[in-house]
């Protein structure tokens, strides 16, 4: 599994957020590798936390509903109750987020995914609105902050 | 986390939160060294998930008074269906070879002992007996979110504003059998609508002895199987993996082993002569998570930076009011 480390994928956010206020076209070749041919693109990733070697408690779900022809759509992330091998269908109060993407970007074949949470009543005092998401489809990998710590999940 | 949301019944589409079980509690009577207080609670996150207790099923409170990790007495909790909010609460006390075993016998101590839906706090006495069920503020306090973070804490309690249901039982200590020293654990137990007189009747969903050992040493389904397992095989079937765990953390093989032989069986052990808190039973303010986890990564984490709540109470039924 091929690994992207906290400092380049705090740059690569960095430079999305950068040009996010702008819009973003992504390419002909991001289209081709990840959507189908209505631009419509859906991904799913899971992380059991806390990691291994501890017992996963819980899990980290990160749901993307993505329009790449126009850089739009839907992110939600959950924390249910369970690892992901008996993972339930409660959902952990507190930790639900909805929000709604704002950009789309090809980064070396990885898609990056930066969006904005508009309901600020799901915030903790001191938590950004924005958040970014990176789907590394080859390698089977995205990558996310959760609570401000980059965590690896597993598309699943 | 104590114990919350690891039973075999959370597990969609049985979700069966009625008989989860979050904690349970043991302690001297405050200002009465006669008499103990009992605490089980089950029903995480209450009322999201379910919002009265499960007629049918018995919560049980288990106690062995020689250390061998069976039970010589037992409470057993019982309650009605829920009547357009009205359930009542029969609690019977059991012991020699019945109290091992699975049931719904024993000599009735309280009967019809109404469940509190709300903040309003009805006590039932009988003889030396006194009895609370209903809907309470979870004790528990812990830093949810910095343990998903792999034991990074930030001091933010997840159970601050949550609730429970709660079962709080005042007994006498010869009540607990002669020896003061004794080992507590709680299960929950299902009817597997057989009700046929036998054994067959129940199945066991839910235990807890020492709070959050099952949630901190067991991977995936091993967690279920843990909360089936009778605590004197607890040893036989979990020791290695408890010592594995430990050794992660950095420790030696004996100091693994010696320290995997404290955590299991899985029984809180508590002297109802003495009024000290955990190790010794467990007071609802006791930081059992700090001294747990001091003990389990030896040493390199000694605090969750989360402490007791202050909405104790300081007279029975000890458990604070609901949030709502």
């Amino acid at each position: 599994m091929k690994k992207l480390n906290r400092r380049k994928f705090l740059q690569v956010a960095g430079a999305s957020s950068a040009v996010a206020a702008g819009v973003m076209v992504p390419s002909t070749g991001l289209l081709e590798r990840y959507a189908a041919k209505d631009g419509a693109m859906t991904f799913r990733a899971v992380a059991g936390m806390p990691a291994k070697p501890l017992p996963n408690y819980a899990s980290y779900v990160i749901e993307g509903h993505v329009n790449l022809a126009t850089s739009s759509g839907v992110i939600t992330k959950t924390v249910f109750a369970g690892s992901p091998e008996t993972m339930s269908t409660i959902a952990l109060p507190g930790m639900s987020r909805i929000g709604r993407i704002s950009s789309v970007q090809d980064q070396g074949g990885s898609l990056l995914i930066t969006g904005v949470v508009d309901d600020r009543s799901q915030l903790k005092r001191g938590e950004s609105s924005t958040f970014t998401v990176l789907v590394d489809r080859l390698n089977g990998v995205a990558q996310a902050e959760f609570f401000g710590k980059l965590v690896s999940l597993n598309l699943v | 986390m104590a114990d919350h949301l690891d039973a075999p019944g959370l597990m969609s589409p049985n979700m069966d939160a009625e008989i989860d079980i979050t904690d349970h509690y043991a302690f001297q009577k405050p200002g009465n060294p006669d008499k103990s207080i009992l605490i089980l609670n089950v029903n995480p996150l209450a009322p999201t998930l379910a919002n009265s207790f499960e007629s049918g099923a018995i919560y049980e409170i288990k106690v062995d008074t020689d250390a061998d990790a069976v039970a010589e007495v037992a409470f057993r909790i019982t309650f009605s269906p829920n009547d357009n909010g009205n359930q009542t609460a029969t609690v019977r006390r059991v012991t020699g070879n019945a109290a091992a075993g699975v049931g719904t016998e024993g000599h009735i101590i309280i009967e019809n002992a109404p469940v509190n839906f709300d903040s309003s706090v009805t006590i039932t006495e009988h003889g030396p007996y006194k009895f609370y069920a209903g809907f309470r503020s979870d004790p528990f306090f812990f830093d949810l979110v910095g343990f998903l973070h792999g034991f990074h804490f930030t001091g933010s309690d997840f159970f601050i504003d949550k609730n429970v249901f709660s079962m709080v039982l005042e007994v006498p200590n010869w009540a607990l059998g002669d020896n003061p020293n004794v080992g507590i654990w709680v299960r929950t137990l299902k009817a597997t609508g057989d009700a046929n007189g036998d054994a067959d009747d129940f199945f066991q969903n839910d235990q807890m002895g020492r709070p959050a050992i099952n949630t901190v040493f067991n991977h995936g389904n091993d967690k279920l199987t843990f909360n089936t397992t009778q605590p004197a095989q607890m040893r036989a079937l979990f020791g290695q993996s408890f010592e594995n765990t430990l050794k992660s953390f950095g420790y030696d093989d004996a100091h693994a082993d010696a320290i995997t032989n404290i955590l299991l069986p899985d029984i809180l052990t508590y002297d109802y002569s003495s009024s000290a808190g955990f190790l010794n039973g467990r007071k609802l303010t006791d930081d059992v998570i700090d001294i747990e986890l001091a003990l389990v990564t030896n040493g390199k984490v000694t605090t969750d930076m989360v402490g007791p709540h202050t909405d104790y109470l300081d007279e029975f039924p000890y458990v604070g009011q609901p949030h709502v």
